[in-house]
């Protein structure tokens, strides 16, 4: 069924619990390598709970996460942060910092006690400078930037960190419809230059426009799984939001469009 | 291969090894080294001794009663104010960092007030043959492990940690004026440096032991900042960065609380250096990062100001070094406070 048999990032049985509430049970999943995945679903169906268990940010209460095959929870901190990067919701910087300093603390795993800066180092910042296209904006202090290139500066943080593997949090919330697209854009150039990405999406149409791989989740259970084109059926979205709707073909992607949607009943069940 | 440094560091390379540093820190680590050199000398000479002379004393020469005067009365003093600075401003300067706040200093969380009643305790009410400041730093360490039990579940994080901390001070406040209001006169003078704070004649056992806990310290604590200044990100990047939030929380707070044990076993509570040390350090600095060896260093420098202050101001009576820095640190404090726009966090 999954077309591609080398999961860099799956969980076995994974169990996530927000105090003594189960909010995931159980929960076998492979994420596809060098694709974007768009893990969506209502709010409360445990999407970013998943997240947090996938980026070690919140333990699993039972079950694993592999990373590479290996239990993430056994690897050493620093070692799963060369090869995963993160970027969460709540993603808060001090104050005075730059963007080309925000930046360089992407670089913090490859570096060590007294290997503090290297033309490597240097190399990579200015890649991700370059490909966030902040090049401009270097030395500009982040709390007086836009939203927009604000997100630009964090996900090129999580570039140059280097990582085969780049998991985001809603990087498109509280962003204007022009800076999403941006963002969403890098995420795509991210994926094309053989990066694997898992994000959550609270937009289904950005999911489907974006995503090549589809994660559909529902009170901690995964509804469906796979190409967006496929998966994604007015049954599924009723199933999910509780919304009645039609589905079209995007002219333009061709990656399904809802349109005319309207309640059948009280989305919280 | 020569590689740029980033804007505004300095670097050096040597082989595969490479240290980054940031300039203005280490210019104004460099000043404040130069000042507190220059401070250290000149409270060695006074009363008829010149610069070159007190050097000469210091290093065993010349008139054997200046000899007595810098190496048997001046220097312990020196030293001891010069140690017990340093180690409450890196302590201050770290747990600041750690609690993402700058009012959460190991004064403000109880430490002083833990360490001052039980050394009143060893004076006053309980007869034992404990020396006062070894007490003291069983105090400190009891009442920081009160606030970091009581706070469980925060994480030494945020307000619930001051306020905890807050309350075991006062609780150990009360108990300290509780066992001076009941024990007789001259037990209560004995008792009394320990509740200003003083450097006057202090053991030099202590003293020994401070020593001994910076030189450990400090470069345990320089190393510290690397991961440090990646805590002042939210907790989620800073675990996404690698690095292990649990185990450098109680690192942190373990040497930030030793220093302070250690520094109040000497000096008595005099606490607010740990607030006004990083706030200056962090000022000149240039808000950059976590500046550990700057604030030791300045903490160093303002506690030797402060005792000479209280040497002089109203000679020959002596201010307690305590109060003089309560005096001075408090407007100093507010003003830097007033001065920079709200909501800046160390």
């Amino acid at each position: 069924m999954n077309p591609n048999p080398v999961a860099p990032l799956e969980t076995r049985g994974l169990c996530m619990a927000y105090g003594k509430r189960p909010i995931i049970e159980g929960l076998d999943l492979r994420l596809p390598a060098g694709q974007v995945t768009a893990i969506v679903g209502p709010n409360g169906c445990g999407k970013s709970t998943l997240l947090a268990g996938l980026a070690r940010l919140q333990k699993p209460s039972g079950g694993a996460v592999l990373l590479d095959g290996k239990a993430i929870a056994s690897l050493p901190s620093k070692e799963v942060a060369r090869r995963l990067a993160l970027l969460p919701q709540d993603a808060s910087a001090p104050d005075g910092l730059t963007v080309a300093e925000l930046i360089r603390f992407g670089r913090q795993p490859h570096q060590g006690l007294f290997q503090q800066w290297s033309a490597e180092d240097q190399k990579v910042v200015d890649a991700a400078l370059a490909a966030a296209d902040l090049g401009e904006l270097a030395e500009r202090p982040l709390e007086s930037m836009s939203g927009g290139q604000r997100q630009r500066a964090w996900i090129a943080m999580a570039i140059a960190q280097d990582t085969p593997l780049l998991l985001l949090d809603e990087p498109t919330s509280a962003l204007d419809l022009g800076h999403q697209i941006e963002v969403f854009e890098l995420i795509r150039h991210l994926a094309e230059a053989g990066k694997t990405v898992v994000m959550v999406v609270h937009d289904l149409s950005s999911a489907c426009r974006y995503a090549d791989h589809l994660v559909a989740m529902k009170g901690g259970q995964v509804l469906a799984e796979g190409a967006p084109a496929r998966v994604v059926t007015a049954e599924l979205v009723e199933a999910l939001y509780g919304v009645r709707c039609t589905l079209l073909s995007d002219p333009y992607s061709g990656t399904p469009l809802i349109v005319g949607a309207s309640r059948v009943r009280a989305c919280f069940s | 291969m020569n590689v740029p440094s980033p804007h505004g560091y300095g670097l050096l390379r040597l082989g595969r090894l490479s240290l980054l540093w940031h300039r203005r820190s280490l210019m104004i680590g460099l000043m404040l080294l130069a000042a507190l050199a220059a401070a250290f000398l000149f409270c060695l000479t006074g009363d008829g001794l010149g610069a070159s002379q007190a050097i000469a004393a210091l290093l065993g020469q010349g008139d054997p009663f200046q000899q007595l005067l810098v190496r048997e009365l001046r220097l312990p003093r020196l030293l001891a104010g010069l140690l017990s600075g340093a180690a409450l401003g890196a302590a201050g300067c770290l747990m600041q960092t750690l609690a993402r706040n700058r009012l959460a200093t190991p004064g403000m969380v109880g430490l002083d007030n833990g360490a001052t009643a039980f050394a009143v305790a060893s004076i006053v009410a309980v007869p034992t043959s404990l020396a006062p400041s070894a007490l003291a730093l069983t105090g400190a360490a009891s009442a920081a492990a009160l606030t970091f039990l009581l706070a469980a579940g925060a994480g030494a994080r945020g307000y619930r940690f001051i306020v905890v901390g807050l309350g075991i001070g006062a609780l150990f406040g009360a108990l300290t004026n509780l066992m001076l209001a009941r024990a007789d006169i001259d037990a209560a003078n004995a008792a009394y440096p320990w509740t200003v704070g003083s450097l006057n004649a202090r053991p030099p056992l202590a003293v020994w032991l401070l020593a001994g806990g910076l030189a450990l310290g400090l470069p345990a604590a320089r190393l510290l900042t690397r991961p440090l200044t990646t805590m002042r990100f939210s907790d989620s990047v800073a675990i996404g960065l690698g690095v292990r939030l649990g185990a450098m929380r109680i690192a942190t707070l373990a040497l930030s609380v030793a220093l302070t044990g250690l520094a109040v076993a000497v000096a008595g509570p005099v606490g607010l250096v740990a607030l006004i040390a990083p706030e200056a350090a962090r000022y000149l600095g240039g808000q950059h990062g976590v500046p550990v060896l700057n604030a030791a260093l300045a903490g160093a420098l303002l506690t030797l100001l402060a005792d000479w202050l209280g040497r002089t101001l109203l000679a020959p009576i002596e201010i307690p070094v305590g109060i003089v820095m309560a005096v001075i640190g408090a407007p100093y404090l507010l003003w830097i406070i007033l001065r920079q726009p709200s909501g800046r966090q160390p």
